[in-house]
């Protein structure tokens, strides 16, 4: 059986792929991978139709060997690559012999990093997907983080693919990141000071960030609202909780909360939210639901004419 | 019955009642939950029901958005006029509870709080049945309503680190069991060796909204020999 040894596990290491859906009723979030387009590049740069797993890692800091000889491509943040001698910039294809260490190291920005080897990680999947929940311990290896020395199946490579052209990080520096939101949910209820409040200032991104959201730091949002029954929250949700520092919900949200909540960033701007680190200036900018599907609109033709 | 449709993110769609919860609008959401199963299929990604609200998930550039707010609009109208019956049989779930200080550390603090006896306390909680208005938290936990008033409790103001898997607890009026061990601020009263949660079980979670469950007071040698045993439906 083909196999990769992980030698060094990284922070926060994950088997992960683009997560499960229909079980959300009874508790269980979607989970997979928190920057979504690097997972789908990497998955299609190696030719990986059946949403293969790869390995998730955070301020990319990993070594493994593989058993047999054999592809992978590195796609998320801007990452070194050393085999041997050599050291490359991630976003290629790349080869490595069998028991041959490999290090990848991040390069300055951007937090998740995707490590896809050809034939995918092929541990058996649960409820419908192969990616980790560790909150919840469903999925992946055990349910859990992956530590130094798990050794992990690989999947028979694939021989229809092509390599593709580079690939581009999913990082670039920006001084102030700009999150598109849907309004929803209790932003109605929110005074107009509570409103322009959120809309007009510039928030941070607190190191209090994980799978499950990333809290923003900022002048305090008083919402006035103090008890909601518990309802669904949504990937991107902006929930506010009485401290008034603003939580963006991600990927291993609870899949319902009794927090008030303004709405939702949206999907494509929740990807480049999470490749930020701390100290990253936000801010919000709301717009329609029509704004938003056009926005997805042109970011899925971009995916697809760049990586068909 | 007044409601509102409104956008949850850019793939949602969320439905609320403005009234207060009760069974029979959850069967009414339940029902609106299944006909959207029906009428989006594979494009409806995921859906939850919860209290007074439906909110669906769709897959991204799948549905039009405006199409499926005014189907789910129609929809509301039509429970709003033909309320109140469940769609389907629904179950009722039998819960043995052990009610003892030594599994429970808030039994004896409520009990003096409530200024009631542990006795009075068991026969409050299991003299009554619940409904599930929602699930969430962790996988498999389900709120259950309406405890009775006097054993009304506010959580903790910090929270525990770490909930026992199986501990009976109140929040305010709520009350539910946690299926696997976890943080939690809720009032712990006693302990349910039913497992309510496994992933080898078909369904993964022994209940489910619009259930309705009791609790069977038990003695410690029940409790031992009643662990890990299926529930009674």
């Amino acid at each position: 059986m083909r196999t990769l040894a992980l030698i060094r596990s990284g922070i926060a290491t994950t088997i992960q792929d683009t997560g499960r859906s229909g079980h959300q009723q009874i508790g269980i979030p979607p989970s997979g991978a928190m920057d979504k387009f690097a997972m789908l590049m990497g998955q299609r740069h190696l030719g990986h139709r059946n949403n293969e797993a790869a390995l998730e890692f955070a301020y990319g800091d990993l070594a493994f060997k593989t058993s047999h000889p054999c592809h992978f491509v590195v796609t998320g943040a801007p990452a070194i690559i050393t085999i041997g001698d050599a050291a490359h910039h991630s976003g290629s294809l790349e080869h490595t012999e069998a028991n041959q260490m490999v290090n990848i190291h991040t390069s300055g920005h951007g937090v998740y990093n995707y490590l896809h080897v050809a034939g995918g990680i092929a541990i058996s999947t649960c409820l419908g997907s192969r990616s980790t929940s560790p909150r919840e311990r469903i999925g992946g290896l055990e349910g859990r983080y992956l530590r130094d020395g798990d050794i992990l199946p690989l999947g028979p490579e694939s021989k229809d693919y092509e390599a593709l052209d580079s690939i581009m990080p999913s990082t670039r520096h920006r001084d102030t990141l700009c999150l598109r939101f849907i309004p929803g949910f209790q932003f109605d209820q929110f005074s107009e000071t509570t409103q322009q409040n959120l809309i007009s200032q510039v928030f941070s991104v607190t190191p209090r960030a994980n799978r499950m959201g990333i809290a923003l730091s900022g002048d305090p949002v008083n919402t006035g609202i103090q008890a909601l029954l518990s309802e669904a929250t949504c990937y991107g949700a902006i929930q506010i909780p009485p401290d008034g520092d603003p939580i963006v919900l991600l990927n291993d949200r609870q899949t319902v909360g009794g927090y008030p909540k303004a709405g939702a960033v949206i999907s494509g701007d929740c990807h480049r939210l999470v490749q930020s680190r701390p100290g990253q200036r936000v801010r919000f900018v709301a717009i329609t639901p029509q704004e938003a599907d056009r926005v997805a609109w042109l970011e899925h033709h971009y995916l697809e004419t760049k990586l068909s | 019955m007044k409601f509102d449709v409104g956008p949850a993110g850019d793939v949602g769609l969320r439905l609320v009642f403005s009234q207060s919860p009760k069974p029979s609008l959850t069967y009414s959401l339940l029902a609106l939950q299944s006909a959207a199963r029906r009428q989006f299929s594979d494009a409806l990604m995921d859906s939850i029901v919860s209290y007074t609200t439906l909110t669906l998930f769709f897959h991204p550039l799948t549905v039009d958005r405006e199409r499926a707010q005014r189907w789910l609009e129609d929809q509301a109208r039509a429970a709003c006029d033909s309320p109140d019956s469940p769609d389907t049989e629904r179950n009722t779930v039998t819960l043995p509870v052990l009610y003892h200080p030594s599994v429970a550390q808030d039994l004896e603090w409520l009990a003096e709080n409530q200024n009631m006896s542990i006795d009075d306390i068991i026969e409050l909680h299991s003299g009554k049945d619940y409904f599930a208005y929602a699930t969430g938290f962790a996988p498999g936990f389900c709120y259950l309503g309406t405890v009775d008033e006097r054993l009304a409790t506010p959580r903790l103001a910090t929270p525990r680190a770490n909930v026992p898997p199986g501990s009976v607890a109140i929040a305010d009026q709520q009350t539910a069991v946690y299926p696997c061990s976890s943080p939690g601020g809720w009032r712990v009263i006693g302990t349910c060796p039913t497992r309510l949660f496994d992933l080898n079980s078909d369904p993964a979670a022994l209940l489910c909204v619009g259930d309705t469950v009791k609790f069977e007071p038990i003695s410690m040698a029940e409790f031992r020999a009643a662990q890990d045993t299926p529930a009674k439906q």
